[in-house]
């Protein structure tokens, strides 16, 4: 026998109590996994390669406030811009739905390759796109979702434009980090619901990272004291002024998490508690026959954080697997894209595995430690 | 030649608090005890023989006095000292034989051991040979449960051995048998004294087992009563 098997003897000693502590455990830490990812992405939305050249131009009132067609050609001749595209959202639904399931956007069709790169779909699709002013391109989870098909027909009644349209499927992208939208001309926008040439935004492509900075500040300068300010951001600055939206999500979330952990440290705490007192006479015994404090301690201390440790096996692990291995954005249907557990959250998981193994054994620790073997012997008669 | 003293207690007293009551357990105790020796101690509930055993036992400190066992002053020696002491020294035997419940015979006569270093191979020879000489070999694989109550304290008797020390603690250690497994006991905790040069210390109520040592002494209220 060595001190490892007694330790896991005793550990084990009461299977069923041992096996719901571990589970406990592993539920709560999944759970913590869970809510850090769900939070995470929430918060930190993910990002495409292509981003870090994408600038996003909305008006500086609002971003429900449209922007001029004539500023496209101004920021057009900004020194280090390669492309500039108008971009609205329709927020139209779906046929019968009630909801908006899925965002479309109007956009230059000719730009798609070049500003937003990373959704790729067969030439043969891209060019019916560009040939047919009422074609448009659907992301693939959107087309997986409701199973659509080249040449199908897509009705879309928009709360924010008075004319309903109708959109003709001409081909299916995928490899963009968020494959639901639907882009279609922004030209048929603006002769379907005669806006004047107005965009929502424009997205810019800057020539290269070292450009980034100073396309970015000619131009909020270019705008500067016309009736159309503007406010240039980068298109992560942009998402994460969303974010800022999530406040309130955010706090609840952290406070689930608090709870979550401090109601695993109570139980944990109360097992380890109960365990121990079970075998104080047994601990006492063990005094008497020579072990030391410092030895009593690292037997508690091991038992608990081998039963933390064999939770959170199971929780952060299982979490982990699920997470990586099945497709989310299915599962979710689409409402997460990604769902990425992180090392550091898997390392903040562990480490609070690990901190709730070292707090659940104070209590035992300090019993023991303070129990006489006289009197720890006394209570065996 | 008589045998040299193991134990030399001088003036040793115990009190305990109670809340703001001081209890003496044991007042102004002076004793001798030699190698080789079986003594046991009698008297009734309350006397402070437990408290007198645990004292030279070492895991219980007195209030004055010295108590010197093998030349050692255990009010001397710190915590961890007197625990690395007791591993070394001291051999146990309960009552209730406090066997852990979880681990077979073999590796509850192991446990002392695990704290002396050994190699593997060289505890396992130990402990069969204490598994032997209390004639338990043929039940090492045994949990406590699966053993009588009897075959139990044999196995704790066993334990107490493993370490080779020079001193045996038997608090009560017949109080839970039937006739028969105490005489066995009994007869192994004589043997010990007779034959392998062990001090045997033992408690206990019973004046038929209190025969089987070589020298009883009575406590009451905590005295020296009479030596027998």
């Amino acid at each position: 026998m060595t001190l490892a098997t007694f330790i896991a003897k005793n550990a084990l000693r009461n299977k069923r109590r041992a096996a719901l502590s571990i589970l406990s455990v592993a539920v709560s830490l999944f759970l913590l996994v869970t809510l850090l990812v769900a939070l995470r992405e929430l918060t930190v939305p993910p990002e495409d390669i292509g981003a870090a050249l994408r600038i996003v131009v909305r008006n500086k009132i609002s971003i429900a406030t449209p922007l001029p067609g004539r500023q496209r050609a101004i920021i057009e001749k900004i020194k280090g811009v390669e492309a500039v595209s108008p971009f609205s959202f329709f927020g139209g639904k779906y046929g019968a739905e009630e909801n908006m399931t899925f965002a479309q956007f109007a956009m230059d069709p000719h730009l798609l390759t070049n500003i937003f790169g990373e959704a790729k779909l067969p030439m043969e699709q891209y060019r019916a796109f560009l040939a047919d002013q009422r074609a448009c391109v659907v992301g693939q989870i959107t087309a997986d979702k409701y199973k659509f098909k080249i040449g199908d027909r897509l009705p879309l009644t928009s709360s924010f434009y008075p004319n309903p349209i109708e959109l003709k499927i001409a081909g299916i992208y995928a490899g963009s980090i968020d494959d639901r939208n639907v882009l279609f001309h922004h030209k048929f926008l603006e002769e379907a619901e005669n806006t004047g040439g107005v965009a929502g935004t424009w997205w810019v492509k800057a020539r290269s990272a070292e450009d980034m900075p100073r396309v970015l500040e000619a131009i909020n300068k270019a705008f500067a004291n016309t009736s159309s300010e503007v406010r240039a951001e980068t298109e992560r600055a942009f998402q994460l002024s969303f974010v800022s939206m999530w406040g309130n999500i955010k706090l609840l979330v952290n406070s689930i998490c608090t709870v979550v952990v401090f109601t695993l440290l109570l139980v944990s705490a109360s097992t380890m508690s109960m365990a121990i007192r079970e075998r104080f006479r047994e601990l006492a015994v063990l005094k008497a026959l020579g072990f030391r404090r410092h030895e009593l301690f690292a037997f508690i201390l091991a038992e608990s954080f081998g039963l933390a440790g064999l939770g959170a096996l199971v929780g952060v692990g299982g979490a982990w697997l699920l997470y990586t291995q099945v497709s989310i954005s299915k599962m979710t249907n689409g409402i997460f894209i990604t769902f990425d557990p992180t090392p550091r959250i898997i390392g903040l998981a562990l480490l609070v595995a690990a901190g709730l193994g070292i707090v659940a054994s104070i209590a035992p620790s300090i019993a023991v430690a303070r129990m006489s073997v006289v009197n720890g012997l006394k209570t065996l008669d | 030649m008589a045998a040299p003293h193991i134990v030399n207690i001088r003036e040793l007293s115990k009190v305990y608090q109670q809340g703001e009551i001081d209890v003496t357990a044991l007042h102004n105790i002076s004793l001798d005890i030699a190698a080789s020796e079986f003594l046991t101690l009698m008297g009734p509930s309350g006397s402070g023989k437990s408290t007198l055993l645990h004292i030279i036992a070492g895991i219980d400190r007195p209030t004055s006095g010295s108590c010197r066992v093998q030349g050692i002053d255990l009010t001397q020696l710190g915590e961890s000292d007197l625990a690395g002491w007791r591993n070394q020294n001291v051999g146990f035997v309960f009552q209730t034989f406090n066997l852990i419940p979880v681990l077979t015979a073999f590796e509850n006569v192991e446990l002392p051991l695990l704290l002396t270093g050994l190699s593997g191979r060289r505890r396992r020879e130990q402990v069969n040979t204490a598994l032997e000489l209390v004639g338990l070999a043929d039940r090492a694989r045994h949990l406590p449960r699966q053993l009588s109550g009897g075959q139990e304290q044999r196995v704790a008797i066993a334990r107490a051995l493993v370490t080779d020390p020079g001193l045996v603690m038997a608090d009560e250690p017949t109080g839970n048998l039937d006739s028969h497994s105490a005489q066995e006991v009994l007869g192994i905790l004589q043997a010990l004294s007779q034959n392998a040069g062990k001090t045997v210390i033992m408690v206990t109520h019973d004046p038929k087992a209190a025969a089987f040592g070589t020298r009883s002494i009575h406590l009451e209220k905590g005295e020296l009563s009479r030596e027998t």
